[in-house]
């Protein structure tokens, strides 16, 4: 079998507006480069001071008291389920509309996914949560897709009142906000991806988990670690999935030069977008909340005649993709838990029609203009 | 006094520093991070290394044995045998994927045999893991017809044995249905991070790993098996294709360290025994003394300088972790007894010949005059 994604960069070339901007982003490389020499005179590849400084940055970020740098966004997930006690024979009840890794993580973990249906806005349905729990729930695990928080203190609510626990899927909501309190830092526990594509990205992959309690951060520094508690004494057969120290650098440069200006500019792009694509028609923005900083990983919107769309856009040169055309509970993976088309009509109705833009921080005013166009000529030639 | 470290990353860093460096900048300039084309390369070039068919790279050594055992449908029921002196890794790939662990003792020579494991065969074993702990193959050959007889399958733990051959040649990697590697800094074929590789000549594992590795998806927007996420970035597998480069001539220089140690170490102590004909390449160099001297010695070369280790002090089935497992001190004697008897002492590539003459003539010191 190929892997894909080289191929998968390859066609992303001949885009003039790219989503994948990652050549233009560390022109700067030198810099880092220089910083990753000097961690070479101490022999810290794995669990470095580094990746100590960058604990303690995200840390606030989230504003939590802990963060926990782990080998991926996915291992994050799931090392957080392992964390709380999850194993076989237990539910997880998360969104049906969400990246494979939030499902991959519930059933590497050992229990089961449970799909709930979201709302118009991508984020998990939390007047459906309650439908959905049963006596093996142990965990609700909300996704703030594409960088806009769900709504946690509905979430909350439930959790509580059924004594859940709740993990924030947050790798697309670096620094996102909701109600004025940080992503990652809402519930028990947030998960954050380094993930070359995110907002706060490193130059492979990478993870990090954020928490208040310190009995979770103490046990997630075990799992991450072969369950060690130090050289020779093992506490519990676990995992290995640390950060590379390599990784932690680039992550510390971008985190203390780059973050503020990569959120700044996303939403800027995303409210410019917003502007000009009102009085579309066949198009549908979503509402923005007062109560939510969406940080925009992605720029999500409902298109009439969407593969259409996407098909004049990319001969256009906009890079426009699908973030993603299909549901978790109709992937051939979810077979088994027996879901059927129509269980879940917005998921289904939202990946038939989303389109995502390009809304990262090289994108300018005149990309803005020059995709918009392409969209309105579209709708006015057809 | 002259200090001799364990272990001191850096020179080997500094050896090949401008090629690492402009490695990075190709990997930076191409914009693509994680699964391009020095992934590929890499995984190419290992399969050719280790002579199998396939190579594929994950995020780190454990990983590798989880992947391996969890294509091989080995699950909950199932039983894998594997010995107690081992990094808790081997074990914890077992427990993950969801199996139990059977821990078998080891021969003189710290690894299993024929002759141990089969006390710890019943009808749910499916495989065995054959670590070839500190880089010596285990007897492959009789593993081999007596596995095959019984319809179990071999996992080999190559962690330590990249480039380790037997009498015919054949190289660690290309035994069983499949092997892992681990690529972590302190490993003879090292990255500067977590990475590793598991080598198969089947088909059908790669094609499970393939995607175990990569969230189950077959492309973009399709996920046909719930999978994880554990790749070698791009980065690092341009490092280990680099290093690829120098592994032939760093494996020469690791045994011609351990001949030394050999030679000129005192015969007072037991010293590892490489068969004629085979490769052993001396990921750890360990001696065994008396388990009543073993602590005094390493305190004394430490004050003369040198830093040596014990791999591993405490057995795997004495761990906290494995306390479930139901084992207890005296099952498995030959392990426990080696536990407490073994010393690492330093082999790497960049040691200098003068530091090796410190090791020698400081252990010697030490046991002409303990005695």
């Amino acid at each position: 079998m190929k892997n894909f994604y080289p191929q998968q960069y390859k066609a992303d070339e001949v885009f003039k507006i790219n989503h994948n901007y990652l050549s233009e982003q560390f022109t700067d490389c030198d810099e880092i480069l220089e910083k990753i020499k000097s961690i070479v005179k101490d022999n810290d590849f794995t669990l470095g001071s580094t990746v100590d400084e960058v604990e303690k940055l995200i840390a606030k970020e989230a504003d939590t008291k802990n963060a926990i740098a782990v080998g991926s966004g996915t291992d994050a997930l799931m090392l957080s389920l392992k964390a709380l006690g999850v194993d076989k024979g237990d539910e997880v009840i998360t969104t049906s509309y969400t990246f494979y890794a939030t499902i991959g993580a519930i059933v590497t973990a050992g229990a089961t996914p449970v799909f709930c249906d979201c709302r118009e806005d991508y984020n998990i349905d939390y007047s459906k949560i309650i439908e959905k729990i049963t006596p093996r729930t142990k965990v609700i695990m909300p996704v703030h897709w594409a960088g806009r928080a769900c709504n946690m203190e509905k979430i909350n609510e439930v959790a509580t009142e059924h004594n859940l626990k709740v993990i924030e899927d947050a790798c697309h909501a670096l620094q996102g906000e909701y109600k004025n309190k940080r992503c990652g830092g809402l519930s028990d526990i947030g998960c954050f991806s380094f993930h070359p594509l995110k907002n706060l990205n490193v130059w492979g992959d990478g993870g990090i988990i954020t928490t208040n309690s310190d009995i979770l951060s103490e046990k997630l520094r075990l799992l991450r670690n072969h369950g060690l508690r130090n050289r020779d004494i093992c506490e519990e057969f676990a995992y290995n999935s640390r950060l590379d120290t390599i990784q932690a650098v680039v992550a510390k440069h971008v985190l203390e030069n780059k973050l503020e200006n990569i959120t700044k500019k996303r939403i800027e792009n995303a409210h410019y977008y917003d502007l000009i694509l009102k009085d579309i028609l066949e198009i549908k923005t979503l509402e923005r909340s007062k109560d939510i900083k969406e940080v925009f990983h992605l720029y999500l919107l409902q298109a009439k005649r969407r593969d259409m769309l996407a098909k004049h856009l990319q001969s256009n040169g906009v890079d426009a993709k699908v973030h993603y055309p299909v549901p978790m509970h109709l992937q051939p993976a979810a077979r088994k838990y027996r879901y059927s088309k129509g269980d879940f009509p917005v998921s289904e109705n939202l990946a038939e029609n989303t389109i995502s833009l390009p809304v990262h921080e090289f994108i300018t005013n005149e990309q803005i203009e020059y995709t918009c166009n392409l969209i309105r000529d579209f709708y006015s030639k057809s | 006094m002259m200090k001799v470290p364990f272990i001191d990353l850096k020179r080997e860093a500094k050896s090949i520093g401008g090629e690492l460096i402009s490695k990075t900048k190709e990997v930076l300039d191409s914009g693509n991070y994680i699964s391009g084309n020095n992934v590929n390369k890499f995984e190419i070039e290992f399969a050719k290394y280790c002579g199998v068919s396939d190579a594929i790279t994950v995020a780190n050594g454990s990983d590798a044995l989880r992947l391996i055992i969890q294509s091989l449908d080995i699950g909950p029921g199932d039983e894998v045998i594997c010995p107690a002196n081992s990094f808790i890794a081997s074990a914890w790939t077992i427990i993950a994927a969801g199996a139990t662990p059977v821990f078998c003792d080891v021969e003189e020579d710290f690894l299993l045999s024929v002759e141990t494991i089969s006390k710890c065969i019943t009808k749910k074993t499916k495989a065995i893991m054959v670590v070839h702990l500190t880089g010596k193959l285990c007897e492959m050959s009789s593993l081999q017809r007596y596995c095959n007889h019984r319809n179990i399958l071999i996992i080999e733990d190559s962690a330590q044995a990249i480039g380790a051959t037997n009498k015919q040649g054949e190289k660690s990697g290309s035994f069983g249905i499949a092997s892992g590697f681990s690529l972590h800094p302190l490993k003879n074929l090292a990255v500067y991070g977590d990475g590793g590789v598991i080598t198969t000549n089947s088909q059908e594992v790669t094609r499970k790993i393939k995607l175990l590795r990569n969230h189950g998806l077959i492309n973009r927007d399709e996920c046909i098996v719930w999978g994880f996420n554990s790749r070698l970035d791009e980065l690092q597998a341009a490092y280990g294709l680099l290093k690829l480069n120098y592994i032939e001539g760093w494996t020469e220089k690791y045994i011609s360290i351990a001949n030394r140690y050999s030679s000129e170490l005192t015969d007072r102590i037991t010293k590892p025994k490489t068969e004629e004909g085979c490769r052993d390449v001396f990921h750890n160099y360990v001696i065994t003394v008396s388990p009543k001297k073993r602590n005094a010695i390493m305190h004394e070369m430490l004050s003369k300088g040198v830093e040596t280790k014990i791999h591993y002090p405490i057995p795997l089935h004495l761990q906290k972790c494995a306390a479930s497992l139901g084992y207890k001190k005296g099952d498995l004697p030959n392990t426990e007894r080696l536990a407490e008897s073994m010393i690492s002492l330093p082999i790497y590539p960049s040691l200098s010949e003068n530091e090796i003459d410190h090791v020698i003539s400081s252990l010697n010191n030490i046991i002409k005059t303990s005695h």
